[in-house]
């Protein structure tokens, strides 16, 4: 077999075992890996609450990990999401990913309650679970530090052991597995960290045939401006969009009261180049390169954690900014997640904290101390706890990013629609509506936009599994990879072949929130959006959005998606249906 | 979505891409709709709705140069791979359908064909291209192919002539008929440029329009700039050169701010173009027959480099025009252009297009890629008829 090597390692951690085991042909065929995969493989346990000791947590490659294909040493992890409830995948690179393929593995899948804190080691064909007391507590840089010698390390923190409903996995490298607090799911298990170590190579079926696809593919970032142009991400990382952002009177300011920052020129790229000497960091084997890090080696924020920690909460201390990303890497926390509560908590208490506050309310937050124990619960549940239900911004509890759904309206049906809540990375609108890839479409249409976002969810569910990264969707399409992908695997992929992937993949997870009471009702946006106007400027004006269009266009894409009226399969069983 | 199909079927009309009356577009929302020329309308549905994308178009080619590809094209080959950069960046190859192959119904063949690619070709029906997310897309998609199609088979016919019954007829009426005589007459420029920006922008749009109108690009293809002190004005990447209200970025000439991310991804050859020559503007576009004639070299048989259109190190000349070779983007096109352009204000990039500066204001710019295609395209039939002779 080439691509895949059809093994998955299921450990138990009740039971204390590691067990290789096979993962059938068809399977792999049908959903790639990642994303796909790891949803596939939570068919028979979807029900089980977050916490459930019998809730498996999911680590999955893809088929072009360990080749050399284009920001493909990537994983997803899968899990259900203690913030959400929802069914939820996170997708990260770092060497962790490809060594886990060298150690001859597809995916991981953890299930069980250990008694005693944990850490699993993965060395080659061996596997095995080790007492991690020592470590328990430990931020993640010393937690890393202590199992380098294991090979590559992914761990909680304190937010993952003490339950903070958006606590993250780190990476070693940097990168993290965030957003919807699978560091919980992780640390309710008893599970400190994971390492992996492996030699074993991944074969590519035809190699003349890969190196086309991959010269077509580097063509394409090197037309891309996003991707290499002067101004775009390799050199400026995501927070080349602060300036866009602010343009385009899109950036969430003050818990998303207004959508323009005047000072967030502080913490623009070009800013954080010159205050931070940022150099290029960037995920294992990628050629973009597109993170960042300090002169000393420290992890610089992206373009969403530095506007929430800035703008959203009216911070334009660039340094504070840094401060607050890496005592949230440190702790493992959510940027996202941890500044928008912050804002929400901010807004309902009338008064935004300021930078000191921020340090030591994050640190409050991961120990669940005084209000960190409310704050813990993510902004959903602080703002109706608080009694101000309303100023929570998010969607099915997950907080809305930094672009302003009022600024683009595929974004705005985006976030809705996306199965794991409040996100922007499912349909990616950002990439048309404003980076004008592939074409441009008009920000303030809802025309076509049903269908726009029904087709990107299924491409992106496709990249997800695959898994590569989204930002080379800045310049290649599914045409180049789905030729990587023959080339790897030996088994004929292209563009329709792959959507029908993705489709496949997004209607499973559909179906499981389904089952999981989820319908119309939670897919909608704060009630802020279509009340409030953003800021206007430059010409620009940004009315609150319309709901009749909004609602109109929400119907179409229940319709284009085979959907009955509340977003619902109408009594179908849809797993029947699928392989 | 009628609208965009309106306009668009108004696009291919205007620059003569596609015949008046073989001319369909389809899309879907929650309903599929189709409009334009029946028969090919039909074909346009019947494919789309088996395809997970918003658009397509079918359209008849106002010149017979894809047919006569795949008449030309061995037995066994199953698609046409040109060589120009539009081509090689965007499209790869584009496969087709020969007429032998085709049943009753083409649409589920077509669908498979173009669930790998952004358009094929149907002998003896017209080009067939989708649109993932737009129906502006179907249109571009259309036009690369038709862009393709065009430079290869002139390209065929200067290396190989003339090989199939009513060829030369077709090719001498294409000459004769469909080519129009290309000139910068009678255009209003502004003379010299001021530091402005409403006049900068209203001027770059209007010298848009112009190499539109005019035939000298197609609407897709190119970008254009003008320098105002510290300020670069360039065209948005994916902007149609004949609309370009709203499309123009600022950039600041010293990289402070980042609202360029969105520029043509030129900008940095403009930008390295300025530094090196002091011009005010630069006009870029890929006018056929200049991309067909860069792509000559009489070195070829003996040149040991096989990428010549990013590789050659060689300065070749068109009629006193520098050719270089060169990529797109952060490829070697910014590097290789600005040192041969200052000199006489142009220059061709192997298989992509052509660059030309203005001192002062657009007119120069304007009637120097003019010039350049001339040349390019009487050198080309001085060419084809010395074989013919
Ligand atoms: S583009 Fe950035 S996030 Fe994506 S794989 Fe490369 S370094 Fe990682
Ligand atoms: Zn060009
Ligand atoms: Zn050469």
């Amino acid at each position: 077999m080439f691509g895949w090597t059809g093994k998955l390692l299921h450990v138990d951690l009740t039971r204390g075992t590691c067990e290789r085991r096979e993962i059938p042909i068809d399977i792999l065929h049908a959903y790639l890996g990642g994303r796909g995969l790891g949803v596939r493989l939570m068919r028979d346990y979807f029900r089980l609450g977050p916490f459930d000791p019998d809730l498996p947590l999911i680590f999955a490659v893809g088929p072009l990990c360990g080749t050399n294909s284009p920001t493909a040493a990537r994983l997803a992890c899968v899990s259900r999401s203690p913030l959400t409830g929802t069914i939820y995948d996170c997708s990260a690179g770092g060497r962790f990913a490809w060594r886990l393929k060298a150690a001859g593995l597809d995916a991981l899948f953890i299930t069980g309650k250990s008694q005693q804190p944990v850490f699993l080691s993965i060395q080659g064909e061996r596997a095995e679970l080790h007492p991690a007391q020592s470590l328990w507590g430990k931020g993640v840089k010393e937690t890393v530090a202590a199992l380098k010698e294991h090979g590559s390390v992914t761990t909680i923190g304190p937010a993952g052991e003490n339950g903070v409903l958006f606590a993250n996995i780190m990476m070693g490298e940097g990168n993290s597995i965030g957003r919807g607090g699978l560091g919980a799911v992780m640390g309710a298990k008893g599970l400190k960290a994971i390492t992996v170590q492996g030699d074993g190579v991944t074969g590519v079926a035809d190699k003349d045939r890969f190196d086309a696809a991959r010269g077509d593919v580097m063509r394409l970032f090197r037309a891309s401006p996003v991707i290499f142009g002067e101004l775009g991400i390799a050199e400026y990382g995501t927070p080349a969009l602060v300036d866009l952002m602010a343009q385009r009177r899109m950036a969430p300011t003050e818990n998303f009261r207004s959508t323009f920052f005047a000072e967030s020129g502080n913490y623009s790229g070009p800013a954080i180049r010159k205050e931070c000497g940022a150099k290029k960091e960037g995920c294992y084997g990628c050629p973009i390169q597109c993170k960042k890090a300090s002169a000393a080696g420290e992890p610089l924020p992206e373009y969403e954690t530095v506007n929430h920690f800035g703008a959203l909460n009216g911070i334009s201390d660039l340094h504070a900014i840094v401060k607050a990303n890496s005592l949230c890497n440190e702790l493992g926390l959510d940027t996202i997640s941890a500044a928008a509560t912050l804002s929400a908590f901010g807004e309902a208490r009338g008064r935004f904290p300021d930078a000191a506050e921020v340090a030591s309310l994050l640190a409050d937050i991961a120990y669940r101390h005084d209000q960190g124990e409310l704050l813990s619960l993510g902004s959903r549940r602080v703002a109706e706890l608080l009694g101000k239900p309303e100023l929570s911004m998010s969607v099915k509890s997950l907080e809305l990013p930094a672009y302003d759904p009022r600024g683009a309206y595929g974004m705005a049906l985006a976030y809705v629609t996306s199965n794991r809540g409040g996100c922007h990375l499912r349909a990616y609108p950002i990439s048309h509506e404003i980076l004008r890839k592939p074409v441009p479409t008009d920000r303030f249409s809802f025309s076509g936009k049903a269908r726009i976002i029904k087709i990107a969810e299924d491409v992106n569910a496709a990249v997800d599994s695959l898994v590569a990264c989204k930002f080379a969707f800045f310049g290649a399409t599914l045409e180049e990879y789905g030729e990587l992908l023959s080339a790897v695997t030996g088994v004929e992929y292209g563009p329709e072949s792959l959507k029908a992937i993705g489709e496949r993949i997004y209607l499973t997870e559909r179906f499981y929130n389904c089952e999981n009471g989820f319908s119309r009702s939670h897919d909608t946006l704060p009630q802020r959006f279509f009340e409030e106007a953003g800021s206007a400027g430059e010409g620009i004006d940004v009315p609150p959005i319309d709901r009749a269009r909004f609602d109109e266009e929400l119907q179409k894409y229940y319709r284009i998606r085979g959907l009955d009226v509340e977003g619902g399969f109408a009594g179908r069983n849809l797993l029947a249906e699928l392989p | 979505m009628r609208d965009q199909i309106t306009k668009y079927t108004g696009k291919l009309l205007a620059d003569r891409s596609a015949s008046a009356d073989g001319i369909a577009f389809a899309a879907q929302d929650d309903t599929l709709i189709t409009a334009g020329a029946p028969e090919l309308a039909a074909l346009a549905g019947n494919t789309l709705s088996r395809l997970n994308s918003l658009a397509l178009v079918a359209a008849r080619p106002s010149l017979p140069f894809a047919d006569f590809l795949i008449a030309r094209a061995g037995q066994g080959e199953e698609c046409i791979v040109p060589q120009d950069t539009e081509t090689r960046t965007f499209l790869h190859d584009i496969p087709f359908l020969r007429r032998q192959d085709l049943v009753d119904d083409p649409a589920p063949v077509l669908a498979k064909l173009l669930g790998n690619r952004k358009g094929v070709i149907v002998e003896g029906v017209g080009i067939v291209a989708v649109g993932a997310i737009t129906v502006e897309q179907a249109f571009i998609n259309y036009s690369s192919v038709f862009h393709s199609t065009f430079v290869k088979y002139l390209q065929d016919v200067l290396a190989d002539g003339f090989r199939l019954p009513g060829e030369r007829e077709a090719f001498d009426s294409f000459r004769r008929e469909w080519l129009r005589p290309l000139t910068a007459a009678g255009l209003d420029f502004i003379g010299a440029l001021s530091l402005e920006k409403e006049e900068i922008l209203a001027e770059i749009e209007r010298v848009g329009r112009y190499t539109v109108e005019r035939g000298l690009v197609d609407s897709f293809f190119g970008n254009i700039s003008a320098t105002a002190g510290e300020l670069i004005y360039i065209s948005q990447t994916a902007a149609s050169l004949d609309e370009l209200k709203g499309c123009i970025d600022p950039v600041p000439a010293d990289n402070s701010s980042t609202t360029g991310i969105t520029a043509s991804s030129e900008l940095l050859a403009h930008r390295k173009v300025y530094e090196q020559t002091g011009a005010r503007v630069i006009l870029h576009g890929h006018p056929k027959f200049s991309v067909v004639m860069s792509m000559l070299c009489d070195r070829k048989r003996e040149c040991a480099i096989k990428d010549c259109w990013k590789d050659c190190p060689h300065v070749r000349n068109l009629g006193g025009t520098p050719v270089v070779a060169g990529e797109i983007g952060a490829g070697g096109l910014a590097k290789r252009v600005p040192p041969v352009i200052g000199a006489s204000g142009t220059a061709i990039v192997y298989g992509h297009g052509v660059f030309t500066l203005g001192r002062e204001g657009f007119g120069e710019a304007f009637a120097a890629m003019v010039d350049v295609e001339n040349f390019c395209r009487e050198e080309y039939f001085r060419q084809v008829d010395r074989i013919k002779a």
